[in-house]
């Protein structure tokens, strides 16, 4: 909300008169934040009050008059030449810019707006005008950035008591400073300048000085009936007619004031109701009393019920909304907006004042189903107190008599079916020291709660205290603490350490976090990508429908719809991640992440709601793209192997090292049916890698060859702790066998009979050379394979590990089939 | 001395001079060791000459014996003074290779963790110091653990204060880690003391807000724990994570689920205090949320809050990298750009 300093200033008496800044300060140690200090009177400067003592016609040009100005009663006079139409008898006051002056070359901004805003600004020279010399200019008010009025000069009110000479700052109410306050949610008090005042009395000492609310001659019996249909939904209405009223523009010190705080004054009637609202919180609304019959009800709307606002919308309403009816007509949507049908106009004599308390929930529900989010909907959504109805009523009452020139004959009828006494909360001192760690006594506590409004009573060891009406949002006894350690400052706090009595025990290590220290030792950077993205984007990888991640769990409120899904592969951001660095000219990249993919349970479908949580499968994904680095010229392309050592370098990382096989597939949609292995342990498949399929690296837009790995890091078991094995003692020997075998079967076939053929002295299987060529015959490869034998007990004998080898080779031979080269 | 011995002796000590002659021009060892064989071995020259030793008078033999052994001698010596000759010119000729050192280095590695790990890690480092382990929860959360069980029901003004993102009516993205609270507290019993770092969500997207970012959330439940354990708790984070003594403000703030509440504003790191375009010359930044956990929390949780106390933070991962290592616009962090993560 915005807070006028003056307005502030004048609802409190404090100790000592604090600057804007001390006043800020106190604020914001109290918890109020204040977004922003405005300077209102930052801007144009050397612009004075002036007193007009004589006007006389230019001698060369009609439109234009010479003024006399003095600036110092008995001083001497000046001549001005003026072109405004409205330069005013002598005796009124007018600003004068002076020679020297500085004013906005374009009127284009508000005064008020931040220095930075870019305006640029002249120094006023003195100049002749048809040939008179003119010292300075009288001011409109587009001249000093104020408005765009340039109808006629500013001609202050004839009851203007700014002294003559004075900067034109003070005589426009500018001397002053905006504060952009930020109220906690809870804070509804807040959202007028009292509530402000009453935290500024408390955190600077002083006291509070409601502003003026007499109303004369209100003796009469009320005419309003008022019945209210459910206590919860209004606890309060005050409703009362003013009337002999005149509708004219608001004095300046009125509309100044609205229109500091962001408010566009229209007229008496309407002004004062603002006014209120600002000064005290509670919002009113002015129903033109001879538009209205006098029967009030509060009533829940009818179902399909149609309703005309002040904005001359056709509103269809519901039961959950509250509106306000005269005999059975619906005239407001109650704390949200008035009807048409009894708007105050022009011509309005009589009002019949509003002045209540709706409930904060109801307001707020039809506030947000129809969008109309007005400064009433605002306040009564965050709790408006019930006692200040009254007050409101009869401050507006006030106002509207002294500058609407109206009268109130009849006391405002006020109904308070809602009204609830005062509950004094029970503070136990010994709990204030526990919660604050701070050692508060009874004398502090009560001084911190006093200086709040708070009433205190001595209750032993604890404190009976009451908060003031308005503040509805303390009502636990840790509220109270909070209110006390408020006042007092947190940084009466000491800092401590918790003690420590156990040593919690260890969760196991992260597995996420072990395949990123395996991925990124391996060379691979880490990404981390928005969890969710467009549809498109998640169908790039060309998933089956069948397919769980074809179906992405979607956001009902996206903020667009680059965001309108979560992801259900890591796959996609990183492939757009390549795209994007080759547009960079950063075509050499292996990224990767390990994160949440997202996916419903179930067999749900992708329209249906959702209606429990998601599994959210931890995933660790890379891709590779260009060329690995090299000391000199360019490096070898990545390839679909080097994929397959990152996918490893993270399973290994998790689970150890682990027996993990390798089989093509030709299934997993976004990889090239030709270049794709999957991953297997304890025969499940946990993980994926190849080549990216074309296209999708097409629909990605991405350039070249992408290479690509996953692995499902949930499925894999964290390993134990490695065990040392015995280094071995004795030496071993190799055997090598050159085989002449189909080109379909594959390498991990050969290891498979190997291992088949359990000869206890194998220590290890390395293939040496995968060799094609025309001349082997169609369909054949050569492969070289390296058999390393060991024995742990003594040095093998030339003779032992030939039988050995001579029996795998015989295995391979036979059940692969293959012939020994 | 007979001319038989004279001459055996005078073609001994000839043998010596013609195998110098032999190995000068040989320049490896194998054919140094070769020319000594035919020399020295059972059928060389020296062994040659010895067939006629058989025919010499017998008291003449010791001296052409002591010929034959200094022959035996001298070869011997020559070899190894040829074999240590090519040695040294070997080591010198070792010694003479020469690089140019300056040549680029060959590339190793070139993985980078991300910064938002590093930090994560770090900052669960130090809160592991003091008896904090690290407690998660889904990011695809309900209604009631993000919001209800920590006190903002339905309609609650609170829920403006983070925008969030719903999947349905029920089911939403997290907008905090603050489930991940409930969460454990449905589940232990106090003494409790996690840090709960993930990906939060929310409607807001500027140039210090995304709509996904990561917070790192504090819990300690047990009993006696008050505001002051809050303050030295995070001030010692504050220490060991920018390693300097930077101060601490806690400002009276509004968070359903702690009472009291507190803003927590740090002393900018990037001037120290003295006020800077990052602090907006205040001297300070914020850098979380935090407060005495709100009894109805405890309740909600079946915890007792007469007998416990306990505190809760919440801070930005983001802002804290942003703090220490000057990342000036929040999408940095998630567009995969190697520009930018190479750099940490």
């Amino acid at each position: 909300m915005k807070v006028l300093w003056s307005w502030l200033c004048e609802l409190c008496d404090l100790d000592r008169a604090p600057t804007v800044e001390d006043g800020a300060r106190a604020l914001t140690r109290g918890g109020i934040e204040i977004e922003q200090l405005v300077d209102l009177g930052a801007g144009f400067r050397g612009v004075v009050v002036a007193e007009v003592v004589g006007k006389h016609p230019h001698p060369h040009a009609d439109k234009l008059t010479l003024v006399d100005v003095i600036t110092e009663r008995g001083g001497a006079a000046t001549q001005v030449v003026c072109g405004a139409p409205n330069v005013p008898e002598p005796g009124r006051k007018v600003l004068w810019a002076q020679v020297g002056a500085t004013l906005p070359a374009k009127s284009d901004t508000m005064a008020g707006a931040p220095a930075s805003s870019g305006r640029t600004w002249l120094t006023l020279a003195a100049k002749a005008i048809k040939g008179v010399m003119s010292p300075g200019m009288l001011c409109a008010e587009d001249e000093l950035g104020l408005s765009e009025d340039h109808a006629g000069i500013v001609v202050l009110d004839a009851d203007d008591r700014t002294p003559l000479g004075a900067t034109a700052q003070r005589a426009l109410g500018l001397d002053d400073w905006l504060l952009d306050v930020n109220a906690p949610a809870n804070r509804g008090d807040l959202l007028g300048h009292i509530g402000v005042a009453r935290e500024l009395v408390a955190m600077l000492g002083g006291r509070l000085v409601p502003p003026d609310a007499g109303v004369q001659g209100a003796t009469g019996e009320p005419e309003v009936a008022i019945a209210i249909a459910s206590a919860e939904q209004c606890a309060r209405y005050v409703g009362g007619v003013i009337e002999g009223l005149r509708v004219q523009p608001s004095p300046a010190r009125i509309a100044r004031r609205l229109r500091a705080v962001g408010v566009r004054p229209i007229s008496n009637l309407v002004d004062v109701t603002n006014y209120v609202l600002f000064e005290l919180g509670q919002p009113l609304h002015a129903f033109d009393a001879d538009k209205l019959e006098l029967e009030i009800s509060v009533t829940p709307a009818n179902d399909g019920e149609q309703f005309t606002t002040l904005d001359n919308a056709a509103r269809t309403l519901m039961p959950s909304d509250l509106v306000i009816r005269d005999g059975g007509r619906a005239v407001a949507l109650a704390g949200v907006m008035g009807g048409r049908d009894s708007e105050v106009s022009a011509a309005t004599t009589r009002v019949m004042l509003e002045s209540a308390s709706f409930h904060a929930m109801s307001v707020r529900r039809t506030a947000r189903r129809l969008g109309l989010h007005s400064e009433a909907s605002q306040r009564f959504e965050r709790g408006v107190d019930p006692e200040l109805a009254g007050f409101a009523w009869r401050r507006a009452a006030h106002l509207l008599v002294q500058v609407g020139g109206g009268r109130v004959t009849r006391a405002p009828r006020d109904a308070y079916p809602g009204r609830r006494e005062p509950k004094p909360i029970h503070v136990r001192l010994a709990r204030v020291r526990a919660v604050t760690g701070v050692a508060l006594d009874a004398a502090g506590c009560t001084d911190a709660l006093v200086r709040l409004g708070f009433t205190v009573a001595p209750d032993g060891s604890a404190l009976d205290v009451t908060p003031p009406s308005a503040r509805a949002d303390v009502t636990r006894e840790v509220d109270a603490v909070e209110e006390i350690l408020r006042v007092t400052g947190y940084d009466q706090v000491p800092s401590t350490l918790p003690e420590l009595h156990e040593v919690p025990p260890q969760p196991p290590p992260d597995r996420a976090d072990l395949a990123r220290a395996a991925l990124a030792a391996a060379g691979a950077s880490e990404a981390i990508t928005y969890a969710f993205q467009s549809a498109e984007r998640c169908g790039a990888l060309g998933l089956a429908a069948t397919d769980r991640r074809s179906q992405p769990i979607a956001i009902r409120n996206p903020m667009s719809e680059q965001q309108a899904v979560m992801r259900t592969s890591l796959l996609p951001n990183l492939i757009a991640a390549v795209a994007r660095n080759q547009s960079y000219g950063r075509g050499d990249v292996v990224l990767f992440e390990v994160g949440a993919v997202f996916l419903r349970r179930g067999e749900g479908a992708a329209e249906q709601p959702l209606h429990e949580l998601a599994d959210e499968p931890v995933v660790a994904a890379g891709v590779l793209a260009g060329r690995r680095a090299a000391q000199l010229g360019e490096g070898a392309p990545w390839d679909a192997f080097d994929a397959k050592a990152l996918a490893l370098e993270a399973i290994r990382a998790v689970a150890g090292p682990v027996a993990v096989h390798t089989r093509a597939t030709a299934s997993v949609a976004y990889l090239h049916p030709g270049i794709a292995g999957e991953l297997v342990l304890d025969r499940e498949v946990i993980g994926w890698f190849g080549e990216l399929h074309p296209a999708v690296r097409a629909r990605l837009g991405v350039v070249g060859p992408v290479f690509a790995f996953e692995v499902e890091l949930d499925k894999l078991r964290l390993a134990e702790p490695p065990q040392m094995r015995p280094i071995p003692r004795f030496p071993g020997s190799v055997r090598d066998v050159s085989l002449l075998l189909a080109d379909s079967i594959p390498a991990a076939r050969i290891e498979e009979v190997i291992s088949g053929a359990a000869e206890p002295l194998v220590t290890g299987v390395r293939l040496v050379e995968d060799y094609r060529d025309a001349k082997l015959g169609a369909g054949m490869k050569s492969m070289l394979w390296s058999i390393a034998y060991r024995s742990p007990e003594r040095t093998l004998t030339d003779v032992e590990v030939d039988r050995a080898h001579e029996t795998i080779v015989g295995r391979l031979v036979e059940n692969l089939p293959a012939q020994r080269r | 001395m007979s001319p038989g011995s004279s001459a055996l002796i005078a073609n001994l000590e000839q043998l010596g001079d013609e195998f110098l002659a032999v190995i000068r021009p040989l320049g490896d060892e194998q054919t140094i060791r070769a020319a000594q064989a035919q020399f020295l071995g059972k059928k060389g020259k020296v062994s040659e000459l010895m067939k006629e030793l058989g025919k010499l008078p017998a008291g003449e033999r010791p001296a052409v014996g002591a010929a034959v052994n200094k022959v035996k001698q001298t070869i011997e010596s020559q070899v190894a003074a040829r074999l240590g000759e090519l040695a040294d010119a070997a080591a010198q000729a070792d010694l003479a290779r020469s690089v140019d050192v300056t040549l680029p280095a060959r590339p190793v590695g070139g993985g980078h963790l991300h910064l938002l790990t590093l930090v994560r890690q770090e900052a669960v480092q130090i809160f592991a110091e003091l008896g904090f382990v690290v407690a998660e929860g889904p990011q695809i959360e309900s209604d009631w653990h993000n919001f209800e069980a920590l006190g903002i029901p339905k309609d609650h003004p609170a829920r403006d204060m983070q925008d969030t993102f719903f999947l349905s009516e029920e089911i939403l993205l997290r907008s905090h880690t603050s489930p991940v609270q409930v969460r454990t507290m449905l589940t232990q019993k106090p003494p409790i003391r996690i840090v709960a770092p993930g990906l939060v969500y929310r409607r807001d997207d500027d140039l210090t807000h995304s709509p996904m970012f990561t917070q790192l959330e504090g819990l300690a439940v047990d009993e006696g724990i008050s505001f002051a354990d809050l303050k030295g708790v995070l001030l010692h984070f504050v220490k060991r994570f920018f390693a300097r003594d930077l101060g601490l403000r806690f400002r009276p703030s509004y968070f359903q689920f702690t009472e009291p509440s507190a803003e927590v504003d740090m002393q900018c790191s990037f001037c120290g205090g003295s006020g800077c375009r990052v602090c907006k010359h205040t001297g300070w930044v914020e850098i979380g949320g935090s407060g005495v956990v709100d009894p109805v929390v405890f309740e909600h949780c079946g915890i007792d809050p007469e007998r416990y106390t306990g505190f809760a933070f919440g801070m930005g991962l983001e802002r804290m990298a942003m703090l220490r290592h000057g990342v000036n616009d929040i999408k940095f962090y998630y567009e995969g750009d190697i520009r930018f993560l190479e750099q940490f």
